[in-house]
């Protein structure tokens, strides 16, 4: 499918990697749309698009919500006419481990609170699945070439203090198998499903972090830096282009190893 | 120029070389863009007409009130707020007839 011409929408789209994805599609000629909660966010993203010489639609909106998912599909339908790429970058952490227990008796002092637990899974798991649902009706519906971009997570293999994030990162790194399955056993032939695994990336999130913390993480990556938001992007927009890539998670690490060099 | 009222809203679309800005107000004053460098080569009153649709898409009008949500209460201190949660963005706060959408019971 070439990027020139189609129409792309990016969830998370007013910063971070979903910033660098909306940006570098809009680059190669597609018209975007720029999903996010931040309205400053979604204004600064769509000004830089203009400037490049793009067609951008800012609408603020809540993943998690199926009324806003609605409303933000049928808005880039409105405004462009098709639908051929939706990336579902929106995403939060709340971390914290599952128990933590008091140094001097041993016996549990806190737990994972279920609003850190339902919070993550609401938006990294409910709204990619509700994005990715309605972005297909729409591409089926509209009988256009399309590609379903959940994003997970390296961290999909199960990361201590991440249970709630991990849970949902391992689940929307199943979706490609499962959606292109249902849509193989529905004779839909026109929509592929790749989903993207980051590792640590260089979003504010994490360039923000503790130095020290930083510089222990950076200690487990081969290639020794993290890996930019501009690269995801990159990797996304092959799989715009190549049409063999489907119903799998490719994983954009830069060689994340375990400590003593076993690759995650 | 065109500007669009709605849902008591100010739109405003706005040219751009061959291309259209949606502009809008929000309640703070500030500016905010519901689009830019959109319908290419389209002339103004249509480019208006599709600016209409769209914000009407992107702004749904009625009341959709969220709550009481006893599960994720606001506080302020030790009080629990369960009620209808005015700052959901699902929350559209509605409390008189739009001109553009006049009440038709």
């Amino acid at each position: 499918m070439e990027i020139k011409g189609s129409v792309a929408l990016v969830t998370g789209g007013g910063n971070g990697i979903g910033e660098a994805v909306v940006k570098h599609l809009a680059k190669a000629g597609a018209k975007v749309a720029v999903v996010d909660m931040v309205q400053k966010n979604i204004d600064r993203v769509v000004k830089d698009i203009k400037a490049m010489g793009g067609e951008a639609v800012g609408i603020q909106a809540n993943v998690t919500s199926e009324a806003d998912t609605a409303r933000y599909i049928k808005g880039t339908l409105e405004a462009f006419g098709q639908l051929n790429i939706a990336v579902s970058c929106a995403g939060i952490i709340r971390d914290g481990t599952m128990l933590s227990l008091d140094k001097e008796t041993g016996k549990v002092s806190k737990k994972l609170g279920l609003d850190k637990w339902q919070a993550v899974i609401d938006t990294n798991l409910t709204g990619t699945f509700l994005t990715m649902r309605d972005a297909a009706e729409a591409m089926v519906n509209g009988g256009w070439p399309g590609l379903l971009v959940p994003i997970s997570s390296v961290n999909k293999v199960g990361q201590v203090g991440q249970i709630n994030y991990s849970s949902a990162k391992v689940a929307d790194a199943l979706m490609p198998k499962i959606i292109v399955g249902e849509f193989l056993m529905r004779g839909i032939r026109n929509i592929r499903c790749v989903a993207i695994a980051p590792g640590y990336t260089a979003t504010p999130m994490l360039t923000g972090m503790n130095q020290d913390a930083l510089k222990a993480i950076l200690e487990d990556v081969h290639l020794g830096r993290l890996v930019a938001p501009e690269e995801i992007a990159s990797l996304i927009s092959y799989c715009v282009e190549n049409e063999a890539l489907n119903a799998t998670t490719i994983e954009i690490t830069g060689g994340l190893c375990y400590p003593r060099g076993i690759a995650k | 120029m065109p500007s669009i009222r709605y849902n008591d809203m100010q739109f405003s679309v706005e040219p751009s070389g061959d291309r259209w800005d949606i502009t809008y107000q929000l309640p703070s004053g500030a500016s905010a863009l519901a689009g830019a460098g959109i319908f290419p080569g389209l002339p103004e009153a249509e480019a208006a007409s599709r600016a209409l649709a769209l914000i009407k898409t992107i702004f749904p009008v009625g009341v959709k009130s969220v709550g009481p949500d006893v599960n994720h209460p606001n506080r302020i201190g030790d009080l629990k707020l369960v009620g209808p949660d005015v700052t959901h963005p699902n929350f559209i706060y509605w409390d008189k007839d739009s001109v553009s959408s006049p009440k038709t019971l």
